[in-house]
This record gives structure tokens, sequence and C-alpha cells, in this order.
């Protein structure tokens, strides 16, 4: 029974660092102890509530029992099946089978394309990487990740549908034919807020044959600009020493043009660790924000406001820089003013080295504001960190004037192309749905059966960008080039620019895919036509085009940006009895069209860390005040049972995660109320809730709340019963946020929610580190060479022995020289040894390594009810904690947020391997801690044994038994098979796809590493090839087999767009970016003292604060301790 | 009262026992020796739609392993060749061959039945699911393609010729001097080390066991046996 527990050393009586994962922990609930102390929590082994429903241990052995005797009726299925090699009858070009071929192509979004490199396998895309060699490349998003999933999607749209209903395509046909020839019609066109050259040249075709024709963009969480019709503020971050941010998350969801260059200048060594740590080449980043974002957990300096109060924080920037403001707003908190007075020192100090950016969903005023404050500052221009693009996205009307147009019968048809769900997501008050039925005919395209497709006349399933011809341009305005990976996988799929193609030609004949007999598509030919006015004619610029995914040199002209009298009002700060409502953009379904995206909805949110759901989140401090927060955090349910009291008594029954349940509230706001579940959300602005938008769009009979069932055929299995929709709060005036909301507590009614803030949770101290470039007052730190020197010694590592080597090495008195006496070095390979670092200064934590890796590695979604119970099965975590000094006077509820992204470490001497009674985890010569799938008998001692949880384990066939199904899982044999639905598509063929039973986790995608090292060792024969001698006389060295310097890259680190990952040969010493951030004295191993000897290490976070702002003496001392 | 059981029943039991365990053994060891790949897979030798042969092309008209898979040296699968590959001769050679029916459903639009989809070819050699084997580490490292598949230029149809089970794979990763060619010799099914040997005395090396040993020194082979190898 008894386990025993390693005793991590307490943390010192002076440490005042007080670090924390979630509210629970804060308060010490047991259930986080139970977290703490178990690798899953208890009873989570068993089959428990649903399992005695579905199936009993009795019932299993009957089924089991009969199973075998039938198996004997079918020995003669032991004779090997035949199994057929299909070769191809006419081999396409660059196809070789076995090998994966890579295509530059770009998905188009509301800020800029993001160019990518697609892996294809045969013709079939698996993965998505950044395009490297692009200019505007900034490495993915989770986003961006997780679109290749859309593509295989079970619930994409693939038929046609007549008013909600399927219909035939010749019928679909007849009518954009008829629609095609009739010049007069009264036709608008509804387009996303992406930029698209072809799209503009064909808008303009549009515009010349249909007389009356129309043109909108539209979507949900994209704002118009404010200053100027298509201008845009670009910022060039590798020339800002100093960025202030107003409520503006460029690093996460609302982003201001490449960040790469920003998370550069984190390190304080610089690009790929090449220069000695200087922090005067840092950058320092302000932000002011209600809520966490992932760019406020990057700042140096953070204030936390209600958005309304942003306004008047750059009204009284503006006014210390000498920029006028009309308006009387003022800055009434004394610490509020000093915080504003040392930040425009600061910013005045690094004039045209700063830039100020405006949250694009803040008022036209303040975006205004962050513009004069620019101008004023000299940091707009060529050369400078900011830059003010046209962009041809213009003369485009809102979806107001669409209504509007519809209202007074200016437009009759209506073609909807845009990305969002304007039935589901236009704001309240507009009464979008209301006019759009009096359309006559509405064509609605997209690649879900949305509330739109529903409400529309005629709904044409869209091909996903990965099977269209397109174009796009990226934040600066590149013309870069959508190249099809493949062709629609269903055949009525049809691409935006197919469909305009088809308005615009004399007969409206509908071409779609291949065209006809094998043409190429007619949006192949349209994308070409526009490119040679651009790049020129001829298949030389094009198939350079198509190589690099780019144009070089075409980017957006400068712009002049229009500015007008700026006035701030002053705005009533929020109370407890008016909280100020954020309707917040979410990072799982952005603005609801994800809703659908397995991987997305899994992976956590970057600061909640809700997977499948949205909930309203509030400041400890508030719900106090509210009177629920006692409520809100004791979440766990008192033992129907036994009712005992100590340290397991308010668990559930068998202290279960399931048992977890959130509480609810109800949210008064605009005249309309929402029923919704409550967090604590830490560092968030007094008085203000976040509501995520984009859940709760449809429901069956399984919703846990027993809400009506309705809209199901607008999602699949991921999207239903999933959170609660916040778009009916939410009105024209008020989009990004709202104030006068009333909040009450629900007696009595729960929502689980699977939160995995908790999970993996580890002990240990000085997890996370962090130094600061400052010294401080306040602590004997010292300055910043100190606190570098010091960072290896944070925490026990000051006072601990040094690791003695458990593998017998030759100095050791256990050393056992083998038959011939030399040393036997276990980890042997003299060409490679593979090790990786994780900047924890760049690393924002967004989750984009998480769903990178699951479309690398084959890595199964659980579900919801899997997920609360622990059983997730990501191979890199991202834990989130959070610290605050015990002595902070600035703003005690202002924590530090620390991201950390986990996966198996590679200890050399791993705790794992040696407990593994069947050698099923075992070390390569190259070391990499394996794992042989086929010989795991799953007794999960590995994973009890691993210091840092990163082992997960298929508690069921997740890939063969969707856990999507109500109580599918449960059903054994008798469940639901999933075998060849569309997803399975999507695997990589490189990679096992496991079973239920098996342990698995980080591999350093090792089958990435094996095909680098086997394409260098084909090089030899090469060699041969041209040196022309025989291979008996050629001299083979470690070069030829060693792969190149920084060569490969893993999944996670390639998806990176804080280049936080970096991975590599060790052996290549300090020629490797890897060897070189070894080397430098921000490098620590996490859980140094116990003596694994993990080739993954983590490099120290820094923090740049400004030694006159009045918070600085707590900045940069976010050191985790877990204890 | 008579007995009921005879005397010679006394030892009974034990007889039983003793036959029933030898037989118990015997269905033991004849499961371990013939259920495993030497005696279940070597020998496989499926009929194929059409009767190619090996013997034919490569013994007798001197083809190159390569010109028909084509992308061994490059890939980790060794393909089978395209209906075209076959196509590109049998339009001319052997055109009318009833063998060849298959070929024309697959390639000759002017054929009756042709349907244009691919020759569905029986296969032969299957390492399983969660073995990642790689043709191009092999080749281009000295390994002959005869090595695993035996001597395919002597086969009218083509038959599994070694057992390919884990064990066979790791004999050789211990030892590949056993197996190691010059790299011009890879493809070459007459190769002979010995002869090889007398026809390069420049090499300095005596015996086929000295070759082996100075071409994996030399080429640097150093097959590894961590599971991560061959399963991922």
């Amino acid at each position: 029974m008894s386990k025993r527990i390693w005793q991590h050393p307490e943390v010192p009586a002076d440490e005042t660092t007080v670090a924390w994962r979630s509210a629970g922990q804060l308060q010490d609930t047991p259930a986080f102890r139970e977290w703490l102390d178990r690798e899953f929590p208890q009873g989570a082994a068993e089959m428990a509530d649903e399992a005695d429903l579905e199936t009993s241990r009795r019932s299993f052995m009957k089924l089991m029992g009969a199973s075998t005797a039938l198996a004997g009726f079918g020995m003669a299925a032991c004779r090997r099946p035949e199994s057929y090699i299909v070769p191809y009858t006419k081999a396409p070009e660059w196809v070789i089978p076995g090998k994966a071929t890579y295509y530059a192509s770009a998905m188009p979004r509301a800020h800029g394309a993001t160019p990518l490199v697609v892996t294809t396998f045969e013709g079939r895309p698996t993965k998505l990487a950044p395009n490297h060699l692009h200019p505007d490349a900034s490495g993915t998003d989770a986003f961006a990740q997780a679109s290749v999933l859309d593509l295989y999607s079970p619930s994409r749209s693939r038929k046609v549908l007549n008013a909600a209903k399927p219909a035939k395509r010749a019928d679909l046909n007849a009518a954009i034919a008829a629609l095609a020839a009739d010049k007069s019609a009264k036709i608008g066109f509804l387009f996303g807020a992406d930029d698209s050259p072809t799209r503009k040249r064909l808008t303009q075709e549009l515009a010349a044959k249909f007389s009356a024709a129309k043109f909108y963009q539209y979507e949900a969480l994209t704002a118009e600009s404010a200053i100027g019709d298509g201008v845009k503020l670009v910022a060039d971050f590798s020339k800002a020493d100093r960025i202030l941010s107003l409520d503006c998350d460029f690093a996460g969801t609302d982003p201001q043009g490449p960040v790469t260059p920003f998370f550069d200048r984190r390190k304080p060594e610089g690009k790929a660790y090449a220069a000695k740590p200087d922090a005067s080449k840092m950058n320092r980043l302000y932000t002011v924000e209600a809520a966490f974002s992932l760019t406020g957990g990057m700042a140096d300096h953070r204030l936390r406001i209600s958005p309304s109060q942003v306004a008047a924080v750059a009204a009284q920037l503006a006014r210390e820089l000498g920029v006028a403001v009309a308006g009387s707003s003022a800055i009434t908190d004394a610490k509020h003013l000093e915080w504003i007075k040392a930040m425009a020192v600061d910013l005045k100090a690094n004039a045209g080295k700063s830039v100020v950016l405006a949250g694009s969903r803040q008022s036209a005023a303040v975006q205004q504001l962050a513009l004069a404050i620019n101008q004023a500052l000299g940091n707009i221009g060529e050369g400078k960190p900011l830059l003010v693009l046209q962009s041809e996205v213009v003369g485009l009307g809102s979806l107001a004037t669409l209504k509007a147009d519809i209202d007074s019968i200016a437009v009759e048809t209506l073609v909807v192309l845009t990305p969002s769900n304007p039935i589901y997501d236009a704001p309240a008050d507009l009464k979008f749905a209301e006019s759009f039925a009096k359309l006559k005919t509405s064509i609605h395209l997209s690649d879900r059966t949305d509330a739109t497709a529903h409400a529309s006349t005629w709904h044409i399933p869209a091909a996903h960008y990965l099977e269209s011809w397109s174009d796009a341009r990226t934040a600066r305005g590149a013309y870069t080039v959508v190249q099809p990976m493949i062709l629609p996988l269903y055949q009525d799929c049809v691409s935006e620019f197919e469909l305009l193609l088809a308005l615009l030609s004399n007969d409206g004949k509908l071409l779609n895919g291949e065209g006809e007999k094998g043409a190429p598509s007619p949006a192949y030919t349209a994308v070409r036509k526009t490119f040679v006015a651009l790049g020129g004619e001829g298949d030389v610029p094009w198939k350079k085009l198509l190589r690099d995914g780019f144009l070089a040199g075409s980017n957006y002209p400068a712009a002049t940006p229009s500015s007008r009298e700026i006035t701030i009002a002053p705005v009533n700060a929020p109370t407890a009895n008016a909280l100020e409502v954020i309707f917040a953009t979410d990072a799982s379904v952005y603005d609801g069209r994800w809703i659908d995206n397995a991987w997305l909805q899994e992976a956590p949110d970057p600061i909640s860390k809700i997977t499948w759901d949205n909930a309203a989140l509030i400041a400890p401090k508030t719900a106090k005040a509210l009177g629920i927060y006692d409520e809100v955090v004791e979440t766990e349910p008192v033992s129907s049972v036994l009712g005992l009291e100590g340290k397991y008594g308010k668990v559930g029954p068998d202290g279960e995660g399931e048992n977890r349940k959130q509480r609810m509230i109800t949210v008064t706001i605009n005249g309309e109320t929402l029923e919704i579940p409550v967090v604590i959300s830490f560092g968030q602005a007094e008085n203000t809730l976040v509501i995520p938008l984009g859940y709760g769009q449809a429901f069956d009979k399984d919703d846990e709340l027993g809400r009506t069932p309705a809209n199901q055929s607008h999602v699949g299995l991921v999207g239903v019963n999933r959170g609660f929709n916040a778009y009916p709060l939410r009105t024209a005036a008020t989009a990004y946020f709202a104030s006068g909301a009333t909040v009450s507590l629900i007696k009595g009614k729960t929502y689980l929610l699977a939160l995995t803030q908790e999970h993996s949770a580890m002990y240990g101290r000085a997890l996370a580190r962090e130094i600061s470039t400052i010294k401080s007052d306040l602590d004997e730190k010292g300055d910043f060479k100190k606190q570098l020197a010091n960072v290896a010694k944070q925490g026990n590592d000051s006072h601990a022995p040094p690791n003695v080597y458990l593998y017998k090495p030759e100095t050791s008195a256990t050393w056992d020289p083998g038959k011939d006496g030399k040393a036997q070095p276990l980890i042997n390979d003299p060409l490679h040894q593979w090790g990786m670092s994780i900047d924890l200064s760049s690393c924002m934590g967004c989750t984009a390594c998480m769903v990178a890796c699951q479309a690398e590695n084959n890595i199964p979604i659980v579900g919801k009810e899997q997920v609360a119970k622990g059983r997730e099965m990501h191979w890199i975590r991202m834990d989130r904690y959070y610290a605050t000094q015990k002595d902070n006077t600035f703003d005690s509820d202002n924590p530090a947020m620390v991201p950390q992204p986990v996966a198996c470490v590679h200890c050399e001497s791993a705790p794992c391997e040696t407990v593994c009674p069947v050698n099923a985890t075992v070390h390569t010569e190259d070391g990499l801690n394996a794992m042989a799938y086929n010989r795991c008998i799953g007794t999960r001692y590995c994973a009890n044994n691993c210091p840092y949880k990163a082992r997960r384990f298929n508690f069921f066939d997740y890939n063969k038994r969707n856990p999507l199904i109500a109580h599918n899982l449960y059903k054994g044999p008798l469940g639901e098979k999933s075998v060849g639905d569309p997803d399975h598509l999507q695997k990589n063929p490189n990679v096992t796809v496991r079973m239920r039973g098996v342990m698995e986790k980080c591999t350093y995608c090792v089958q990435r590493l094996k095909d680098a090292v086997i394409r260098q060792k084909r090089g030899q024969k090469q060699e041969v090839l041209v040196a022309g001698k025989p291979s008996t006389e050629m001299e083979v060295t470690t070069q030829t087999l060693r792969i190149p310097v920084d060569s490969v890259k893993v999944a996670c680190q390639e998806a990176c767009p804080a280049d936080a990952i970096t991975f590599g040969n060790l052996l290549d010493e300090e020629k490797s970016a890897l060897g070189r951030s070894k080397h430098i004295e921000r490098n620590y191993d996490l859980l140094n003292y116990i003596g694994t000897r993990p080739r993954t290490s983590y490099l120290a976070r820094v923090k740049n604060p400004n030694p006159d702002m009045p918070d600085a003496p707590f900045i940069g001392k976010a050191t985790i301790h877990m204890v | 009262m008579a007995n009921i059981f005879p005397r010679w029943s006394n030892l009974l039991p034990l007889k039983i026992a003793v036959c029933a365990g030898t037989a118990a053994a015997g269905v033991a060891l004849a499961f371990s020796y013939y259920a495993t790949p030497k005696t279940l897979t070597v020998g496989y030798q499926p009929s194929q739609p059409i009767p190619f042969s090996h013997k034919i092309h490569v013994d007798q008209l001197g083809l190159d392993c390569r010109y028909c898979h084509s992308f061994v040296d490059v890939a980790g699968h060794s393909n089978v060749p395209t209906g075209n590959t076959c196509w590109n001769c049998h339009q001319h050679v052997q055109r009318e061959s009833p063998k060849l029916a298959p070929l024309h459903k697959s390639m000759n639009p002017t054929y009756p039945g042709y349907d244009g989809k691919p020759i569905e070819w029986v296969r032969v050699h299957k390492a399983p699911d969660f073995v990642y084997f790689d043709h191009s580490a092999h080749v281009n490292r000295g390994v002959s393609c005869q090595s695993c598949h035996g001597d395919v230029n002597k086969m009218e149809v083509v038959y599994q010729a070694q057992p390919h089970s884990m064990a066979w794979c790791l004999d050789c990763h211990r030892a590949p001097e056993n197996h190691l060619r010059p790299l011009e010799e890879v493809y070459n099914f007459g190769y002979d080390a010995a002869t090889y040997l007398s026809s390069n005395p420049q090499l300095g090396v005596k015996t086929t066991e000295q070759l082996g040993l100075k071409l994996k020194e030399q080429f640097k082979v150093n097959p590894k046996t961590s599971c991560a190898t061959c399963h991922h």
C-alpha cells in the first residue's frame, strides 16, 4: 500500500514568492492534494459509475468467455491473410511511395495569412509547419496547426442543402446559372476579412458584370480599421525596444505583425543564443489589460484595469507625451498615475524605437490615440518599428450596412463567403437573422453546416484551403500562394473562387475540383492570371512562387493614416453591482468557427486551462465582494455516503475527478441573462467578468444540464453540448465589453468543467525559474550578472550534493569494464546524442506545440469526461503557474503568470526504465528514452515512477472507439467502432497508432530523427558516385554520417512562434543553437536534485523591468516552488 | 467386498500424468518451433495476377533490381513497379501473351476489358505495422537485396526465403560483417565474396570474413539494436 514518496525539501522561510496553479491549490483543497499525490486520481483506473451501468465485471466475463469459445471456430483465420500491393498505373511526378513531399501554401486569415509548408504522404496532407523562407514567417499558432484536422472532420459539410434539406447538385447548378444570367440582379457578396488579390480582381469583374452588385465584409471578432479604409498598422518587433500594449493580445488572438522577432528579443543572448547575455538588447513590454492574455503573461510591467478604463490610461499617457486629447478623463488612482508617468518617461527616452499597440477591438478613439502617440514618438515609417500600410481590403460595407441594404431591398440575393457565422454571431441588437430571412435568395459557402447554412436558401459545402487554388496576403502584404494538396475529399465541395467564377461566366456553369476531363480548376487559371500582373509572365516566376510560396518584394504600399481630433470622455469604473463583461475571443474556438475541431477543443485554454467548454472568469476579490468566492472554490461536493471530515472528507464518494463540478451563476446584461459556470481567475481586473464567445451552438439529449435539444445538425459530435452561448448578450455598441452586469449564484446548480490546471501537478523546488535584469533593494539577489550566475543554484540546487551517475561510469567505484577491459558507455552513439532546451523567457504558453505534437504523433483525443479524469493524452503539456510576492505593495492581486511546457525530458538515468518489468521502455544509443509499444503490458509502473509526470496511458482504445459518443468507451467490444472515419486519413504513417493498454510519451519525434539520419547515410553512396572510385577506397568519416548542424526539427519546435524550443545534436557543441543554449548560465535541469540527468533542460525566464516603475521591485522573482 | 479397482490401477494416475505431461511438452515444443516465422512464413509463395518471372527478367535479361523497384535506394519503402513500367516494354514485347491480360486491362485503352485500374499484386514480404524498416538505409550501406530476399533472380515465382523475424533481423544487426558487400555489388545477385577478393588483391584482405570486417570498419557501419531503431 505504502508508496515511498520522495520528500521534497521545504521551501526556506525567507522565500518571498508564493506560487500556485489554481484557486484550489491556493486554498489547499483536498482535491488538489489528491492530484499532487497521485499520478491519476483515486479510482481513475477502475471502471466506475458508467461502467457499472453499462458493463459489469460479471457481464464482461460472460462476454469474454463467449468470445473465447467462438474464437475456436475462427481458427481458420490463423492463415496469413492475403494483402495486396497496388501501385499506380502511371506514376505521378514527385510521388515516392512512403516518402513525404512538402509544398508551400498558406492559411488565409483576417490579420494576414499564415505561410505554411504542408507535409503530404502520397498526396494526403497530414501536417502543417511554418514556411521559414517567408519574410512574414512567424511560426504557427494552435489554430493553424489544427486546421489540417478540419479537412478530415467527420462533421464537415459534404452535401448541397436547399432550405436546410439535402438537394441535388443539378438544381444548384441551375440556380447558379440563372443568377449568372441576370446581370441586373440585386446581388450582394459578404466576404471574410482576409485579403486575397484574386478575390480583389474578381470583385472588380463582378462589379462590372452585375451593375447592382454590392460588397461587404464581416468577421465576428474582427473590427474595422479606425485609421482609414483598409489602413493597417503593422509592428516590426525587431526594431521595437519598448512596447506598450493597450489591451492588445498581439502574441495571441490579436496579431499586429510577425511576432517571432518580439520573442527573439526576450532572450538576453539574442536569436539562437549567438551572443553574450546583454540586458540592453532585450525589449521591454508594458501591458494594460483586464484579464491575462498570452501577451499580458509576457509583460515586464502589467497594469490590470477594466477595458472601459483603457481609454483613460491611453489619454493620460498621451497628455504625458504632449499629445492633445479632448475630454475630461482622468486617472484617479495614484498608483496607476505613477505607473503611467514612469512608463511615459521610458517611452519618451526611447522615442523612435518604441511602439504603442491598441487592441483591435478597443474603440476607434483608443486606436486613434495609439496612432497619435506613435506619431508623437516618431515610431512610424520606414526603418521604424511601426508601419502604416494600405491593404487591398477596401470599399467593403459592414454587416450593419448590409442589413440596411437588405431592408431597403437594395440587396435581394446574398452570397455569404465569410468564415464567420452571422446568423449565430452577429450582434444581438442588429437582428440580422430577421433581415436575412427577407432575402430572395441566399447562397452560403462554408465547410460547416452551421446556423447560417440552415438559414440560407442554398448551402454549398466549401473546399478546405488545402483543397483549393487561392492566394492571400500576409501581415505586411507579401503575395502568398494557396496551393491545393488534394482534390476536394467530397465531390460537391466548391471553393470560393470557383463559385465567383461560375457567377462571372456567361453560362454560369459551376466547375469545381478538377473541372472537366481532368482540366485544372478554373480557380487555378484565375490565380495564375492575378499572378501574371504581379510576378510576370511565364513558368519561371510561377514555379518559383509555387516552390517558395511567396513573391518577394510584393508588400503593401505605405499609407497615410487618417487622424481626427480625439475625445476621451470619463467612464465610470465597474463596481461589484455593475460588473463589466468582456466578450473574449476564445483560444479554442476563436469566434465559434472551430467548435467542431477536436484538437482545439481538447487543448486547454492557455490561461484558464478549461477544455471542451467556456466559463465566466472572475477575480478572487470580486468573487469575495459578491459573496460567492467560498462556494466557487469549494467545488467538491461533500460525500453523500459517509460525510467524512479530514483529508479526503470533501472529495466525492471515491475521490474521482469528475465530481469536481463548478458552480453556476446567472449573468444579466443588456437585458439578457445567461447561466454559465464560474471559475476564479487570477490577475484579472476587479469587477470584470470574462466570457469567451463561440460556444453553445447545439445541444442533444445527452446534455449534462438537460438543455432543450436544438440545432443538432449544425455541429458534429465534437461541437454538440459545448459550453454557453454569450452572443445573445452582445450588442453592436458593446461588441467587446459591456458594463452594468449583475451576477448571482444559482443555488445547487453545478456543471462539470474539464479543467487541466491541476493535472500532472508536480512537486519540486524551483521548477520554473525567473530572474530580473535589475537589482532589487528588497532582497540579496544582486544585479543581472549575479542573478544569471545563480540560476543553476536556485531552489535545492544550491546545497544538494552533485549527482552520481548510476550507470557505472569509468571513474565511479561501481565501474565494471566489459570483456575487452574498456569502458562500456551506455549511451554510445558517437554520431548523434539528442537534446533539447526550452526557453521560458520566450515561451508564452500558447499551446501551438501541443496541437503540433498531436498532429505529428497520432495522439488521439479522449473527450471531456476522460479529460476530467486526468486521462488526456498530450505528450507535451503546458503547465501554467501564478506567482506573487508576499510583500507586493503595488498590486498583490496581479501575480506573474509563468507557463512551462513539460514533455518527457529523456533522462539519461531514467526512473521509468528501471521499473518496467518487460523492458518496454529502454534507452537508445543516441540518448532517447524509447517506448516499445508492442512490449508494453500496461502495468503503469513507469508512469508512477516518473517525477515529471510525462507519461500517458491509453485507458481505452481511443483511436478505434470514438470517445465522443456517449458511454461508448465503456461498452468494450460492443461499442461503436470508428475505423474508417475520415480523420484517420490525417494519421502520420511513420508513427504507430497506439491501442488500448499501452503507455506512451514524447519520443523526441524519433521518426523525424531516423529519417534525417538515414537520409544522411544515403549520402555515402552519393559520394562514391561523385568521386568515381570504388567504394572500398572511400573514406567514411563522422562528418559523412552525422547530420548537418540544426538540420532536423521536432514538431513542437517547428510550430513554436516564439522559438522557445531548441533541439539538436549535443555532439555539435557550440556549432548548434542547442549546444550554445546548453552552455549559457540560464540553463538548468528540471528537478536536477533527484539525479535523473534529463536531456531536456530549461532556460530561466528573464524579466526586464524598468527600475523607475513603482512595481519594479516585485518583477522577475516568480521562481516556482511546489511543495 | 471385492476391490473395485484392480491392483494395476494403482499406478494409473501417475501414468496418465506422465503421458499428459509428455504430450503437453510435445505440443509446447512443437508450437514454439513451428509457430515461428521460420516455419510459418518462409516459403510463402502466393500466385500473382501475372505470373511474373524474376528468373527471366533478372537472370536471363539482366535487368537491374532498380529498373522496377526504382525507389529502393531513396525511400524506406521499396516500390512495386507502376503499370507504366511494365507497359514500356510489353507494349512491344510479348504483347499478345495471354498471361499479360491484367496488364492490358490496366494499361491498354484499346483492350476490350480495359478499366485503367492498377494491378493488385499479392504481398509476399510483410513487416508488421509497428516495424519501420527502411530499404534505403540498408542498400546504401552495403547490404544486398539478396541477403534478405534470397536468390530472387532464380525464382520463377517469388517466395519468402528468409524468416524476417525480429531475431533474424538482430542476428545481422549484431554481426553485419557477415552480409556487407562493396556498394557496387549490392544489386549483383551473382556476387561471390571469394571471387571478389581474388579479383581485387589490392584490398589486402585474405578471407571473406576479413572482407566483411574491413567493410564494416571502413563504412563505419554500426547498426543499432535498441527498440527505437525499428519501432516508433
